[in-house]
């Protein structure tokens, strides 16, 4: 009885305040369907490490250790399930996609130099910054090489923002475009790309990025591996299983390892609370970074881009390209814009693992 | 952590920001150059081998292109409406269900009388 008293005694108000953070990840995850594979695991997570005396804490830290800390194993992993989920046809039919890819990292740059203003280490200001990839295992990953002291809040504010990508997004495409560019129809001329080309894809863009920025390799390599194996057309069997089972087992994994950080007396601080506030700033700064682009891309063009489809080119990755699409629609009904949308959104995927590889590259 | 203390002077962090965005553009350009390149190569490998082939299995080329890669075109009975609109009520069901076209079987496409209701096709 005793001992029921004395844990009941130490429960501290940021445990409490933990506890409700969990449940709001949880409610989040379950009532309002936001990224539920990841943020119900971190909810459960964050209760479970921050009972009292918690005798969870041992094994979740021990699977931090081997999943994340050593060598990065779960982020890894989980790309080569991202890699064999991805069809990255729409973007080899139109590789000039590859741009609003690369616009729409803007946000990891403008971050990196609010975060650097705010104060923050350079290792923790570059970790930050990643937020904007809008891509969990990239920003798992940078954070952890980095050896951000904040790597709990990153994961949480990443995830977070790439549950919320249909609540940040809408609003700031609206700002700015103008209704007559929103109804903007794309053509979609339906090429094909032959075999040869998908196999060999993945492995010359390994190559490239590999002798271009080596730091990305890991992060590019794991990732075409993955589409390898989907692509190649003889390993049916393990491209289901990574895309399924892989995929899932280590979400699993992360996510409850994950919490193994979000420890109340490491995690309620108001350092935690100006990250979440700049990963917001970042999604915000890639989303005008897309858009923009693709309007100074229409000052030049013949046949007009709606710039609505700039906007995927954040990672988040279907996510993006479906909130885009339902833009369009909602202007015009007859506004087919997904497949436009999954090229940029597919070539986001690429440009965000490059830009992780650069700012390792910067700043290891 | 002090606030606004900052770590790093703001020109230098202005330079990488330029200098990271720059980067990733010109490695994505790099990458779409590739991209275009390696269509080309591919396209002018097969149409080599084509070449040497003896020509045997009768194939149009409309149906060639027309069908992707992995995906059986089927007999899929068009009733007062055209290919492209078939096409894009295929895509939109395919989106919305969350199936593949390729694991989808339509049988037909019927354009409706406003007097028709319901239906499940």
């Amino acid at each position: 009885m005793e001992v029921l008293y004395e844990t009941l005694l130490d429960v501290t108000w940021s445990q409490v305040a933990m506890w409700a953070i969990g449940g709001l990840l949880i409610y989040l995850a379950i009532a309002k369907e936001m990224e539920p594979t990841l943020l119900l695991p971190m909810g459960f997570g964050a209760i479970l490490v921050n009972l009292p005396h918690s005798g969870a804490a041992g094994v979740i830290e021990h699977l931090f250790d081997i999943g994340i800390n050593g060598h990065e194993l779960f982020p890894l992993i989980l790309f080569i399930g991202i890699g064999a989920m991805i069809d990255f046809e729409p973007l080899l039919t139109n590789p000039k996609l590859m741009f609003f890819g690369a616009a729409a990292q803007f946000g990891i740059f403008f971050t990196l130099c609010a975060a650097s203003l705010l104060g923050f280490e350079i290792n923790d200001a570059a970790s930050i910054a990643i937020i904007g990839a809008a891509d969990g295992p990239t920003s798992i990953f940078v954070a952890q090489v980095l050896e951000s002291n904040y790597l709990a809040p990153i994961m949480v504010a990443a995830y977070s923002y790439m549950a919320l990508v249909p609540i940040v997004q809408p609003p700031i495409i609206k700002l700015c475009t103008t209704k007559k560019e929103r109804k903007i129809k794309m053509t979609y001329k339906g090429k094909t790309v032959s075999k040869r080309t998908k196999i060999l894809f993945p492995i010359i863009i390994t190559c490239i990025v590999g002798l271009v920025a080596p730091d990305a390799v890991a992060l590019i390599g794991f990732l075409m591996f993955g589409n390898l194996i989907r692509e190649c057309g003889v390993l049916n069997s393990l491209s289901e299983t990574a895309q399924k089972v892989l995929a899932n087992l280590i979400t699993i994994f992360l996510g409850i390892t994950i919490a193994s950080q979000m420890k109340a007396d490491e995690f309620i601080n108001k350092e935690t609370f100006i990250i979440i506030i700049l990963g917001l700033v970042a999604f915000v700064v890639d989303t005008f970074g897309g858009v923009m682009l693709a309007k100074i891309m229409n000052l030049f063009l013949k046949e007009k881009i709606n710039p609505m489809i700039g906007a995927a080119g954040i990672s988040a990755f279907p996510m993006s390209a479906r909130v885009v699409h339902k833009l369009g629609l909602e202007e015009d009904n007859q506004n087919f814009l997904l497949m436009h949308s999954i090229g940029v959104n597919v070539s986001g995927q690429v440009a965000s693992v490059i830009a992780g590889g650069l700012i390792l590259a910067f700043f290891r | 952590m002090k606030l606004f203390e900052m770590k790093m002077p703001l020109s230098e962090a202005l330079a990488i920001a330029v200098i990271g965005i720059s980067v990733v553009i010109m490695i994505l350009a790099l990458i779409a150059v590739f991209i275009i390149l390696l269509s080309k190569a591919v396209r002018l490998v097969e149409g080599l081998v084509k070449k040497k082939v003896p020509a045997s299995p009768a194939v149009t080329p409309a149906a060639t292109q027309s069908v992707p890669e992995g995906i059986n075109s089927g007999d899929v009975e068009l009733i007062g409406t055209d290919e492209k609109t078939a096409a894009v009520i295929m895509a939109i069901v395919s989106e919305k269900c969350g199936i593949p076209l390729n694991r989808l079987s339509f049988k037909s496409v019927r354009l409706m009388d406003n007097d028709e209701k319901g239906g499940n096709k």
